[in-house]
């Protein structure tokens, strides 16, 4: 099954890209863009809201700012994006600080890592369906409503 | 490489584009672990940076006793400690085992 979430993975390092965008992937993620510096990926902040980002802790490429700063911009420019640290910092300071500063999750590198960076993924896929089950409600409620008041109007007027 | 085995599906070409990525870092990176001068004076700053971004390369793999051995020397690094050349010695050797075997099975 195809799962409709926009998904930006920002990691400087190619061959964990790589391996992650073949496994989301896998797992029936299809809109995945890769970005191997955080300055690129902010340049596209702009274009997208509402998507997951997958963010590498030590950005060394990105002219020497880290995935707290990028985060900050992240949450500053565009707040309905979710963010997930996947990082090689087995931290505990920098992932209570990530958390703190509002990221959804905070996942170290290691072997079954990708299998929870899968999980966080699909929770994430999960808020965004009912959020759009919520939206669409809601258009409905005040569809009808509106009707409602056109209709007592139009008795009112013509009666 | 057990994981890489995983995550290629048994696609060998997408198996070999992985191992051509890694080696593609590294080489050069084993390189500079091997100059005399990464342990030259008490700025130990490149070698915690080569050190990070291999044990994140040797962890995407599946080398679970690289990974350990730099780990451990990142942390030793971090806290304030020094690293000694022939506490180097063992990982540039497994590096360049591993290099050989990855060399091996592209050809």
């Amino acid at each position: 099954m195809s799962k409709d979430l926009k998904i930006a993975l920002v990691d400087d390092d190619k061959l964990n890209l790589e391996v992650l965008h073949d496994f989301l992937i896998r797992s029936g993620y299809h809109h995945i863009e890769k970005y191997y510096n955080g300055e690129d990926f902010l340049k596209s902040l702009h274009l997208h809201d509402n998507r997951a980002v997958v963010l590498d802790y030590q950005l060394s490429e990105s002219g020497g700012m880290n995935g707290l700063e990028v985060l900050d911009k992240i949450k500053h420019s565009s707040p309905n994006t979710h963010v997930i640290f996947y990082s090689g910092q087995d931290s505990l300071n920098i992932a209570v600080e990530s958390l703190k500063s509002g990221a959804d999750d905070y996942i170290v590198k290691s072997v079954a890592s990708v299998v929870l960076l899968k999980t966080a993924m699909d929770k994430i896929y999960q808020i965004q369906v009912l959020k759009s089950k919520e939206k669409r409600s809601q258009i409905l409620s005040w569809t009808f409503v509106v009707l409602w008041i056109v209709t007592i109007l139009t008795f009112t007027v013509f009666s | 490489m057990e994981i890489i085995d995983r995550l290629s599906a048994g696609d060998p070409e997408k198996r070999r584009y992985y191992i051509s990525l890694f080696l593609e870092v590294l080489e050069p990176e084993l390189k500079r672990l091997q100059a005399d001068e990464i342990l030259v004076g008490a700025n130990q700053e490149p070698l915690l940076q080569i050190l990070h971004k291999l044990k994140s390369q040797v962890q995407t793999i599946g080398e679970h006793e690289a990974h350990q051995s730099m780990n451990a020397l990142e942390l030793k690094i971090s806290s304030g400690g020094c690293v000694e050349a022939d506490e180097l010695d063992p990982i540039i050797e497994q590096l360049t085992v591993l290099i050989g075997n990855l060399q091996h099975q592209l050809q």
